[in-house]
């Protein structure tokens, strides 16, 4: 049997025609110098230089509304095909605060002397969802795009920036509705009345700020899963970590107490001074009437310096990379 | 790639009919300028994740299409099993060495069965791919024609009209003086306020086309734009390659029907893995590529009819051999 498999195996390889050879490769007339001697002569300029740092800038703010109308439409399309539609950028949120509301303000009572649990945690939760859609839409925003990468000139900045003013759009409507549950829990018998004074005005600048930290935390994310794919699986990991360590469902702040004591100065500091902490801070001094939330000076200059620090830092970090996306 | 192009890919194969409109035309020559593009040695390399037939082409020297996977007894391949699936990174040479020189007014096709480079090399120039060595030096930006991936089929026509041109670096006013002419272009009506993803594949190709070719670029760069749409807009958007030619220079244009190639193109470059193997006047090129691409197509359909027919004579022979013993 197995000498008439191996016959018939050769004699089909045989009886293959050979595909048709192309004619060797051409062999150019010009040397490479000679070429870059040309390219020099006609004032050619070469392609896939990365910018100077400030021609960058002035290429990304020449491309605003670009960024505004494509963050724009892509929160628009991300709720289109839906019943609810555009319904659901609140929804979202409100279900998600609600479950931490039941678990953790009821279930588990971890408040530790906030007295509204029901804003702390509404609070906590709508703006920590700003920061966890920036990081992932950042990492995916150049890794998930590069059909668009591959066939268009724009600089790459544009879509981190454009992805967290998508998110930034339906954050508006959400911070409404943020606003009227808080407003709404001091109507509840369990809580204190909660006064509408014109500190709610912050809630503006803090928005903002966390605004201007969060795309610096794109263009960072957005660099580092281009390069490397692998981390996007690492990063919801960090956001959890994040998320507890930042007092977004409870004032982690006041458990630092119950740590060893030579851990408890500098991880006091950390978990109180640390950016995403900083701006839930201010969102809640904002809003909340409460004597362990009161204003203050000191937070507001380090939330600024936070969003300047990231920002800068991030985009710098971003656009040394330039020149590398798309190629894989 | 873009979703399109790869569909085309899939769908065409290499098209060698020849389109009644097309026949007999031919590009006008326009008397060539100044070098307007030097691509020198380039190379183009591209990671790919999770593949090892990659591999075995790089150790073989061969090019990724030629290469057979390397066969292993079960015992070794059980154990790489483990590396063929965690951190199966290799790397595909996509343009190995390619240098040629374009002039103002060069109308330049570019051939090659599929797989050989053609729409990487198209994307090199335009500098959507930083090459891995080699360089590309130009004049003016090169845009290839083509907003497809820029585009949501979720947004109104109107709305993609307003992307489409700000992805190609128009301003808002630019796009409020040209949306007239791209909607009549595209020949859509009232559906420019109805979500894209409900037009027909030729009312979405003709908006895109029409989209893409608003705004006129130094060097313009068509990949199959041509594939989809009836005779009257095949000729509306011949006419305005040919205007953007006469305006600006030079127009490259990546296709499977020679035919389309003849009649739009002065120069033709012939891609085949990678490498630039003729590269001349177009009549010259399209008929030696014709040749290999008709002594191709017969060397396969032969391969895949020869090897049935010699099983199948095989067969017979066994049984008469069974009979007559």
């Amino acid at each position: 049997m197995t000498p008439v498999k191996t016959a018939t195996s050769g004699a089909q390889d045989a009886g293959r025609p050979r595909p048709p050879e192309p004619p060797d490769p051409v062999v150019p007339s010009t040397s490479s110098a000679e070429r870059q001697a040309i390219a020099e002569q006609f004032g050619l300029t070469k392609m896939g230089v990365r910018p100077p740092l400030w021609t960058y800038i002035k290429d990304v703010a020449r491309r605003g509304a670009f960024i505004r109308v494509l963050g724009m439409s892509s929160a628009y399309a991300r709720n289109q095909n839906t019943y609810l539609g555009q319904l659901w950028a609140v929804l979202n949120p409100i279900l998600n605060a609600a479950v931490y509301v039941l678990i953790f303000g009821m279930l588990l009572n971890v408040s530790r002397g906030v007295d509204n649990t029901i804003a702390f945690i509404v609070i906590g939760v709508f703006l920590f969802r700003f920061v966890e859609q920036s990081v992932n839409g950042g990492a995916q925003s150049i890794a998930k795009r590069s059909n668009l990468i591959r066939s268009l000139h724009f600089p790459r900045a544009v879509l981190p920036l454009s992805n967290v003013m998508s998110h930034l759009t339906t954050l508006v409507p959400a911070l409404v509705v943020m606003c009227l549950i808080v407003l709404g829990s001091g109507l509840l018998p369990a809580y204190e009345p909660v006064p509408v004074t014109w500190q709610w005005l912050l809630l503006i600048p803090a928005v903002g700020m966390l605004w201007v930290f969060n795309m610096g935390l794109a263009f960072v994310m957005a660099r580092l899963v281009a390069i490397t794919p692998d981390l996007d699986n690492v990063i919801s990991f960090i956001l959890r970590l994040a998320m507890y360590g930042s007092g977004v469902i409870f004032p982690v702040v006041r458990y630092v107490s119950e740590l060893p004591e030579w851990m408890q100065g500098w991880m006091g500091t950390i978990l109180e001074f640390q950016p995403i902490a900083v701006y839930l801070y201010l969102g809640r001094s904002s809003l909340m009437n409460e004597e362990g939330f009161p204003q203050e000076p000191f937070m507001w200059v380090l939330g600024a310096v936070w969003a300047v620090v990231f920002f800068v830092v991030g985009f710098i970090i971003f656009w040394r990379g330039e020149e590398r996306y798309g190629r894989d | 790639m873009t979703d399109d192009v790869a569909e085309a890919d899939a769908h065409l194969d290499f098209d060698l009919e020849d389109e009644s409109d097309d026949a007999g035309e031919h590009a006008e020559s326009i008397p060539l300028g100044d070098p307007c593009l030097v691509v020198d040695d380039l190379h183009i390399v591209f990671r790919v994740f999770g593949g090892k037939k990659r591999e075995s082409a790089k150790k073989q020297g061969l090019h990724v299409q030629d290469a057979t996977p390397v066969r292993r007894n079960p015992v070794k391949r059980l154990l790489g099993a483990g590396r063929q699936h965690v951190g199966a990174v290799s790397e595909v040479h996509a343009v190995r060495g390619v240098s040629f020189t374009a002039r103002h007014g060069e109308s330049i096709g570019i051939v090659g069965i599929n797989g050989s480079g053609k729409s990487t090399l198209l994307r090199a120039i335009t500098g959507l791919i930083p090459p891995h060595t080699g360089s590309v030096y130009v004049d003016g930006e090169p845009a290839l024609l083509g907003v497809n991936a820029a585009l949501m089929p979720q947004m109104t026509g109107a709305k993609n009209i307003e992307i489409g041109g700000l992805a190609l670096g128009m301003t808002p006013r630019q796009i409020d003086e040209k949306f007239d002419e791209v909607v009549e272009f595209a020949d859509i009506g009232d559906f420019v306020d109805m979500p894209m993803r409900t037009y027909s594949s030729g009312m979405a190709a003709r908006l895109r086309f029409a989209i893409s070719s608003a705004a006129v670029p130094d060097i313009l760069m068509v990949d199959e734009a041509l594939a989809t749409g009836d005779a009257a807009f095949k000729a509306r958007s011949k006419a305005r390659i040919e205007e953007v030619r006469e305006q600006a220079g030079t127009v490259f244009l990546v296709s499977h029907s020679i035919s389309t190639i003849e009649a739009m193109c002065t120069r033709v470059l012939w891609m085949h893995q990678g490498q630039l193997v003729m590269d001349g006047p177009v009549e010259e090129v399209t008929e030696a590529y014709r040749a290999f691409v008709r002594a191709h197509r017969q060397a396969r359909s032969s391969a895949r009819a020869g090897g049935r027919r010699q099983n199948r004579q095989d067969g017979q022979s066994r049984q008469d051999r069974q009979r007559r013993s």
